[in-house]
Formats: structure tokens, C-alpha cells, sequence
């Protein structure tokens, strides 16, 4: 009898998990992200700066500006408590702040590189150091923030800014260093004129499926294979479902930034050989002479590892550092890993350049 | 609120989509039909997964008539599985070798899954050890077919032919909308792209104002003015300085008139005195008084006191 209940019992437990698994596919990932407190202190057409509460007394006089990439959305600096670059800099008594473009509309499909690094990047810079009552500040760019960083940085060197940590930043963009990327967008099979003047703005669905094209098995198969593992075994979901939602939850890429970023970049490799102009501003990364952290993910396919590196013999800086993490474009960012090694060496990096 | 219409009349956006739908269609049948066709069917690695499928189905519902064990299943299925991909590599419509290098995956695992004889019951155990067991080779087989000129060229025309498709459509709704005089996502973006601007105007507002708070504009901040009523208050002490000095200067030249004047007075009594001495001398002449000496300014100040001792020489 007792042997029948347990049976039944473990029926019904399965019955449950696979209605679960089952609810995520269908209904799609669902999860509390970007949880630290924060508070919305400037906005500009979609774009907003949100600065994080404090949490502890604040240490360091140099507030830290995070800026992400205009794809996919930036809670991922900051996806769950706990597990959070955003929080555990807040603990450690750092004054941040992060820029989020928004969603774009389809107002917004002749927004270019000048529009986000000339006219959003500088007056979010003042109110960064306005709010924060300093002086200097540090910039940190991730994935194409890390690009529009340096390009930023090149253009406005010296005070106020500080340091400049560039996290999976492309900045050579020649074929033979941008694996798959490099041959989907090369000139003869892509034409980003033709799909901006269809799309206006490139669709979110769109951008996400060329990404995870360039890794289908894992992205496709394996993730999902992981996360039945984990609900059968009764593993906490938390993670997998803020990664699954940030992962889907991809956002349309403004047209004319897109036509810039495929043509200019991919395709003419332009930023490497300063023909990069913005508003007839040359774009010459030799100006960066600040102190740099330069991050980089031996796995990361759409970032690689060259495509960062060549950033160190372009920057004049003298305080320079090219620091590798054996990890993918977003493991290098979250998780175990991440709390083991990139966290405690933005902040050690940081501590001695904060005072 | 549109700007101006087209002559033609509404074109149904839905033909535009049904004409790209065939055109699509012919495309992929071409593929299926031999391979020979410019295209490959991205759909067609699936299309004999799902064959197996039911193919397994069928085989179940008969092996259901009598008392089967699940790894039993498992096994039917995967043989199933293996038996329809077979079939598919053989009739061809393959440009890119897909199904050949599927089936290869497929006969490999199957060795590996089944042979220790413990091919589990549950069926996400089974999913998994078979994923555990083809991921490798899968991920490096798409990976090479991704990366590879022929597919990136096929998907390349994909592209161009979904993105016409959709401009066109995009206009045909465009047009269609207009024409029965309904706003479209154009017309929004529009007075979107106006209230941005109107935002934009107001940014700037907002920073001249930061700017003047923070002392970033040339406008008189407080510090300016303190520092300006300061020079000013040095400049006005200076000018007072100046003005008591004029005023010395005024004092000094009343004290000149004020002497000049002094002096007239004096020339004038030292004439009334002459002129007094001068009668005194007549005077003494005619009384016989010793007046030899002459009078000393002392005296000549103060004609009284040199008169009483005129006297008392006259009395002695």
C-alpha cells in the first residue's frame, strides 16, 4: 500500500514538474530582474539614468556609468539579487549609475552613433557628476556600450573622466577576427540599407536569431535540455529563468545606427583605422590616455577574443590592462564564475583609481 | 494627417503576402523536388524527425496491443528514427549533405546509448543521455553549415527576398489606410518624431539651466558678483581717498586766501600804524618826548600796552 502512494506520489511529482517545463515554453521565461533599488534621475526621448541607492557608506568619490549595448536590454548588468554586478559594486561602497537607451519606436529609426555618443553620452556624463557631486567618473561599456564607450572616451579624453572599463568590447572588426559575424554580414550577403528601409528599425526577433544562430545547438537544444535537468531534479530555476527572459527579451535596433554599425564597422572595419567620424569629429582611439581595464572571454564568439585585444595597441594610455576570463559573452558577466573572478577584479582594478 | 495619397487605388497588402508566400513556396518545393533548385530548405532537416515520429507513433499504438517495455519503445523509436532519415538521404533533395551527416549522428549514439543495455525508462533521462551523447558533433556539423558561403548565400537571398516582400507589403498598408483616411504607424511616428524634437528643446533648457547652477555659463554667478562688490568697494575707498585729498587741497588754499587775507589785514594795520607812528612822532616833538626809538611789531601789535609805557615815561 505504502509502495502504491509513493508511486502515485512520484507520479503526480512528475506530473507537476512537466506542467512547469511546459508553462515555461509555452508562456515563455518569467522572472523579477534588475532588482536593485535605483531611481530615475535624467530622461531623454526613450533613454534613462538610473542611479542605484546606496546601500553603504559611499568609499570611493568616483562614481561608476554603466552603458550597454543598443541591443537586448541592460538588466543583465544587473539580473537577479545576488547575482548582480550592479549590487555587489553597491555593497562595496561604490556611487553607480547606468544608462538604458530604451526601446526604440519607430521615431526613432534615424537615431545614429552621433545621436548616442555626441548628444545622450555627455549629458548623462553631467548628471552623473552633478548627482554625484564629484569631479571625475569612471565609464564602463559592455558589448557595443563598450565600443560606444571608447569612442566616447576618444572623443572627450581627460577630466572628468577617470577610468574607462571596456567588458567584451569589439573594436576590430576585420573579418578574420569576427568568426560567423564576419561572413553573415559581409558586403555581398548583407545589405543594411535594403533592411533598414524595410524595417525601419531592425527587429528585436530578428537581431536574436543571428545571435543565436551563431551558437543554434546550445541556444536551441541545450538550454532547454538544462532547464528540464533542472526542474526534474528539483535545482533552483531562479537563474536559468533571468537568463532565459534577458535572452529572449531582445529590443528593435534603431535603423540608421544599424546601417552605421554593419557598414562602418563590420564591413569597412573603419573605427581601427580612424575613419570613423561623428558629426565630422574624427573618432582617433590613440586620444584614450585614461587608465583602461580591457575584459575579454576566451569562449565569447560574438565579441572574440582578438576583437578586444586589439584595443590595447591602439589606446595611448600608459595605465592599461587586458585582463581574459576563460567564459562566454554572458557567462563571463553572471554567475558563479563571474562572483569568483570578474567582480573582485573590477573592484580591486577599481579601488586603487576611485580615490 | 497623411501627406498627399497616391492616384491607384488600395492594393490589398494580404495579395503582396500571398504572392510572396507562393514565390517562397516554389522555392522550397524546388529544393524537395531534387536539389536542384538555388535554395536550401531550413525547415527540411525536421521534416524527417517528424516523419519518425509518427512513424514511431504507429509503431507504438501497435506494440500497445500487448505488454511493451519503455525502453523497448525507446529503442522502436530510435530505429524508426534511423529507418526515416535513411529514407530521406536516399530520395535525395539534400544540397548541403544535412540529412546524410544527421544519419550519421544517429547510428553513432545509437551504439552508444543502447549497448551498455541500460537504456533508461524515463523519457527526459533518455532525451538527455542522447543529447549528452550528439551535442559535440551536432554544434561542429551546424556549425560548419552556418559558417559555410553556400548557406550564408541561400539565407543572404532569403533575406532580400523577405525584406522586398515586406517593404512592398509596408507601403501596400501604408496606402491602404490612407485611403480609407485611417492614421498609420507612419503617420504616429511622425507627430512622434515632432514631440522628440519639442523634447530635445527642452533638454536644452534644462542644461543652460544645470549649466548656470553649476557655474558653467558666463552669467553672474554669486562668487562674481561678491568678487565684483569687493572691487568695487576697493575702487570706492580709493575714491574717497582721492576726494579727502581734494579736500585737503580745498582747506589748504581756504588757509592761503584765509593768510592772503590775514596779510591785508596786517598790511593795513601796519599802514594805520605807520601812519600812527607818524602822528605819534609829531606829537612827541611837540611834548618832548624821547621817541627815538622805533616802534617793534610787539609793540606795534599791541599800540596800548606801548602807549601806557609812553605814558608812564611821560608821568616819570
Amino acid at each position: 500500500m505504502t509502495s502504491e502512494n509513493d508511486t502515485q506520489l512520484d507520479i503526480e511529482s512528475n506530473l507537476k514538474k512537466y506542467e512547469a517545463g511546459l508553462q515555461i515554453i509555452v508562456e515563455g521565461a518569467r522572472a523579477d530582474t534588475g532588482q536593485t533599488p535605483k531611481e530615475i534621475i535624467w530622461t531623454k526621448n526613450k533613454a534613462k539614468l538610473y542611479h542605484y541607492e546606496p546601500t553603504v557608506e559611499k568609499k570611493y568619490p568616483v562614481p561608476i556609468l554603466l552603458v550597454y549595448a543598443l541591443i537586448n536590454r541592460p538588466y543583465v548588468l544587473d539580473l537577479m539579487p545576488g547575482n548582480s554586478l550592479v549590487e555587489y559594486l553597491v555593497n562595496h561602497g561604490f556611487d553607480v549609475f547606468m544608462l538604458d537607451w530604451g526601446i526604440p519606436g519607430d521615431e526613432d529609426s534615424n537615431l545614429t552613433f552621433e545621436n548616442y555618443v555626441l548628444d545622450y553620452m555627455p549629458r548623462a556624463v553631467k548628471k552623473v557628476l552633478r548627482t554625484a557631486h564629484a569631479e571625475e567618473f569612471t565609464l564602463l561599456g559592455y558589448c557595443m556600450g563598450g565600443t560606444m564607450a571608447a569612442m566616447y572616451t576618444a572623443l572627450f579624453p581627460g577630466k572628468p573622466l577617470r577610468n574607462l572599463i571596456l567588458m567584451t568590447a569589439p573594436i576590430d572588426f576585420t573579418a578574420e577576427n569576427t568568426g560567423l559575424y564576419g561572413l553573415w554580414t559581409n558586403e555581398k550577403y548583407l545589405n543594411p540599407d535594403h533592411m533598414a528601409a524595410a524595417f525601419g528599425n531592425i527587429p528585436g526577433d530578428l537581431v536574436d536569431t543571428g545571435n543565436r544562430l551563431a551558437k543554434p545547438v546550445t541556444n536551441y537544444v541545450g538550454s532547454y535540455v538544462t532547464m528540464w535537468d533542472r526542474i526534474l531534479q528539483g535545482k533552483p530555476m531562479d537563474t536559468w529563468l533571468a537568463m532565459n527572459k534577458w535572452v529572449n527579451d531582445g529590443i528593435p535596433f534603431p535603423g540608421a545606427a544599424f546601417r552605421q554599425w554593419i557598414r562602418e564597422f563590420y564591413q569597412q572595419n573603419k573605427l581601427v583605422k580612424g575613419e570613423i567620424r561623428l558629426r565630422g569629429m574624427r573618432v582617433d582611439l590613440s586620444a584614450i590616455n585614461c587608465a583602461v581595464l580591457n575584459i575579454a572571454g576566451k569562449k565569447d564568439h560574438i565579441c572574440t577574443l582578438p576583437q578586444a585585444e586589439a584595443t590595447m595597441n591602439l589606446i595611448s594610455s600608459e595605465d592599461k590592462e587586458f585582463f581574459v576570463l576563460d567564459s562566454g559573452h554572458v557567462g563571463l558577466l553572471t554567475g558563479s564564475d563571474a562572483k569568483k573572478s570578474l567582480w573582485p577584479k573590477i573592484l580591486s582594478w577599481l579601488e586603487l583609481r576611485s580615490k | 494627417m497623411a501627406e498627399g495619397s497616391k492616384a491607384q487605388g488600395p492594393v490589398n497588402p494580404l495579395d503582396f503576402w500571398k504572392q510572396w508566400s507562393e514565390t517562397s513556396t516554389a522555392m522550397w518545393t524546388n529544393v524537395l523536388e531534387g536539389g536542384k533548385g538555388t535554395f536550401v530548405d531550413p525547415y527540411g532537416l525536421y521534416r524527417p524527425w517528424l516523419h519518425s515520429i509518427e512513424v514511431a507513433q504507429e509503431q507504438m499504438k501497435e506494440s500497445a496491443k500487448g505488454t511493451i517495455e519503455p525502453t523497448e519503445l525507446r529503442k522502436q523509436w530510435y530505429e524508426a528514427a534511423i529507418g526515416a532519415w535513411a529514407k530521406a538521404a536516399e530520395m535525395g533533395g539534400d544540397p548541403l549533405g544535412l540529412t546524410a551527416q544527421w544519419l550519421e549522428i544517429m547510428e553513432e549514439n545509437r551504439s552508444k546509448i543502447f549497448s551498455g543495455g541500460t537504456v533508461p525508462a524515463d523519457p527526459f533521462t533518455f532525451i538527455k543521455q542522447w543529447y549528452d551523447a550528439s551535442s559535440d558533433t551536432w554544434a561542429k556539423i551546424v556549425g560548419d553549415i552556418i559558417g559555410n558561403e553556400k548557406f550564408v548565400e541561400n539565407a543572404s537571398q532569403f533575406i532580400e527576398s523577405y525584406t522586398s516582400y515586406y517593404m512592398a507589403t509596408r507601403r501596400a498598408n501604408e496606402d491602404y489606410f490612407r485611403n480609407l483616411q485611417l492614421p498609420t504607424r507612419s503617420d504616429l511616428a511622425r507627430v512622434a518624431e515632432i514631440i522628440v524634437a519639442l523634447e530635445e528643446k527642452v533638454d536644452r533648457l534644462d542644461d543652460a539651466l544645470d549649466d548656470i547652477e553649476d557655474g558653467n555659463s558666463q552669467v553672474a554667478t554669486k562668487d562674481v558678483i561678491t568678487e565684483l562688490e569687493g572691487r568695487l568697494s576697493r575702487v570706492e575707498k580709493r575714491l574717497d581717498a582721492i576726494s579727502s585729498a581734494l579736500e585737503k587741497l580745498e582747506t589748504v588754499e581756504k588757509l592761503a586766501k584765509h593768510t592772503e587775507g590775514m596779510e591785508k589785514k596786517l598790511d593795513k594795520v601796519l599802514e594805520a600804524f605807520a601812519k600812527n607812528e607818524a602822528s605819534i612822532s609829531s606829537t612827541a616833538t611837540e611834548v618832548d618826548v624821547v621817541a627815538t626809538r622805533k616802534p617793534t611789531r610787539k609793540n606795534a601789535r599791541n599800540p596800548k600796552a606801548n602807549g601806557s609805557k609812553v605814558e608812564a615815561k611821560q608821568t616819570v
